[in-house]
């Protein structure tokens, strides 16, 4: 467990290096945020949606806020596949599979948290109706952070699924732009899912993509009610569950048909 | 049995290659990489590995570091199948891929290290010792906290060496490691070498195409070509099946006169200097000594054997490489 902790750790701390990038980062998202509300306030001015505008706020705030969470970033990571350098890896007495969800998951959350905090800060002092809204609970607050470290590691999850078939591929482009397309949709980003219509919503939330970022920030507004906590945050663990297994198995299997290119 | 036995090694590819006309379809070949590649090597050896690209070296530094596994044929190491308990394998073995990093690019080396220290679970004590070892040998002391961005190639490559060695393998593949270095570190790296397998019996097959490093480290040499292995024997037996030519360079005082043999030695002349070339069996300095010295004053002569990359490439010639 040490050594995944160690590279957990050191990964951690290389994030931090991109200090430019970051505020290249939240400078973007914060304009994408507060595009996207102009957008559904003229939505809303034309004819009025069953949701009050304040969460439509909120929820595009929380996912501008973790949106370093979702896409595939580590390009290192992926390089290490396209040119072979990921012969030093399998030299490691590590579990493969282990050692980039544990890369994997530290980039996704310090990336992710050194940007935020200072998106969540300026939404907050932004006019109502144009900013965040505070929680619907002190009790919501709690259940949606737990939800979110749930989500955190279900996405860890799916990317590490992508490296899998990577090796198989030798080029992650296109299943990334694949990827990134569904998860951009399906997980919210794009349109919040809650907009989406009601007859959707059975379908399209139980998906393993909207247990990313949609389960929680719908905690956190209230959307989700705190007794039904219990079942989403279920659905959640099933999901990474599920997910981490199936790229366990592929990372196995793919492991023993490696080519390695490039010499 | 032998500590690395491997036998019948058997690799091949699957290579898509763009046809001459039409850009839609691919041809699907098959590179066969290894065939039938046998060998044995001691605990402790020094064996060195040669071949012109493309030979299969580096097929055979991946299946026996258990990365790849191989189509045909059994390879045990130190009593383990490398592809089978791979990480039980890896954990006795070191390797350097010349050309790749292992190292984390953004972040200072020391980091790079104590990842790698976790990684194979080496105590502190262990691990201080070894580092300051390491350090030492390959000078690496003022640049542990350099990220390795920032460092020039030679010394990338070092700090590369001492994160392969780090958890003292007993075994030590290394994949062309003396690119890029400068001759200083060239030979601190070959010292260090030798030094290591001397001290802790350290197994090391190398693979290169510096034929110094050969020449310098290994008693024993592999010719691998079109993935079929050629020679396995002592280096010096190889080279003179190939070394038949010695050069002669005399300088004279003055511009000599004329020098004359009988047949056989070519004579190449420029102001004071005169070149002889000769195949090794004409050499007889008994008979040439007394005609070289008629022409002139003799201030300084050299006879040389051929540059070892000269015999490599007339050997990869004559085995039609």
């Amino acid at each position: 467990m040490k050594a995944y902790y160690a590279v957990f750790r050191l990964r951690r701390r290389m994030e931090t290096q991109y200090r430019a990038a970051a505020v290249g980062g939240i400078v973007c998202q914060i304009f994408f945020g507060l595009v996207l509300i102009a957008l559904y306030r003229a939505l809303y001015e034309g004819r009025p949606q069953s949701m009050p505008f304040s969460s439509i706020s909120t929820y595009v705030w929380l996912q501008q806020a973790f949106f370093r969470m979702l896409l595939a970033s580590d390009a290192e990571l992926m390089d290490k596949v396209r040119t072979g350098g990921i012969a030093y890896d399998l030299c490691r007495p590590v579990s493969l599979y282990g050692f980039y969800y544990a890369r994997i998951l530290a980039q996704k959350l310090m990336g992710s948290l050194l940007r935020a905090a200072p998106m969540l800060l300026f939404s907050a002092l932004l006019p109502a109706g144009w900013g965040i809204a505070p929680p619907s609970s002190p009790a919501a607050l709690l259940c949606s952070a737990g939800a979110w470290l749930i989500g955190l590691c279900c996405v860890s999850a799916l990317e590490n699924i992508t490296m899998a078939c990577t090796m198989r591929t030798l080029d992650p482009r296109g299943m990334q732009a694949m990827m990134n397309l569904l998860m951009m949709i399906l997980a919210g980003n794009v349109l919040p899912l809650t907009l989406f219509p009601d007859s959707w919503q059975p379908v399209i939330t139980a998906l393993p993509y909207a247990q990313l970022l949609d389960a929680p920030i719908r905690l956190y507004t209230g959307e989700y009610a705190l007794s039904r906590a219990g079942w989403i945050v279920l659905r959640q663990a099933g999901w990474t569950a599920v997910l981490t297994a199936l790229g366990y198995v592929l990372w196995k299997r793919h492991q023993k048909r490696l080519v390695l290119q490039g010499g | 049995m032998s500590y690395i036995h491997v036998e019948g090694l058997c690799k091949s590819f699957g290579v898509r290659r763009k046809r001459e006309k039409g850009a839609l379809l691919r041809k699907k070949e098959t590179v066969r990489a290894l065939q039938n590649v046998s060998f044995d090597i001691e605990r402790g050896g020094l064996v060195g590995c040669i071949g012109p690209n493309g030979a299969g070296k580096s097929t055979t530094v991946k299946v026996l570091s258990g990365i790849l596994t191989p189509d045909e044929g059994t390879v045990t190491v130190g009593g383990r199948i490398p592809w089978k308990d791979r990480k039980q394998h890896v954990r006795r073995i070191g390797v350097v891929f010349g050309q790749r990093m292992q190292l984390w690019w953004d972040v200072p080396i020391l980091d790079s290290y104590a990842l790698l220290k976790d990684m194979y679970r080496l105590t502190d004590d262990a691990y201080q010792k070894r580092l300051a070892e390491l350090t030492e040998a390959l000078g690496l002391k003022d640049m542990l906290h350099t990220p390795l961005r920032q460092m020039s190639l030679g010394q990338r490559m070092r700090a590369e060496l001492c994160g392969s060695l780090l958890h003292q393998p007993e075994i030590l593949f290394l994949d062309e490691p003396t690119i890029g270095l400068d001759a200083v570190s060239k030979l601190a790296l070959r010292d260090f070498l030798q030094w290591e397998n001397r001290e802790y019996r350290t197994t090391i097959l190398l693979t290169t195409h510096d034929m110094e490093d050969i020449a310098a480290l290994c008693s024993r040499v592999m010719v691998l070509g079109h993935g079929q292995k050629l020679y396995d024997g002592s280096l010096s037996e190889l080279l003179s099946r190939y070394d038949t030519l010695r050069t002669i360079t005399v300088h004279y005082d003055d511009v000599p006169g004329p020098i004359v043999f009988s047949d056989g030695p070519r004579v190449s002349r420029q102001g004071k200097t005169v070149q002889i070339t000769c195949q090794t069996d004409q050499l007889d300095m008994n008979e040439m000594m007394p005609l070289l010295q008629r022409a002139g004053a003799v201030r300084e002569m050299t006879i040389q054997p051929q540059n070892i990359d000269h015999l490599i490439a007339a050997m990869y010639r004559e085995m039609d490489l």
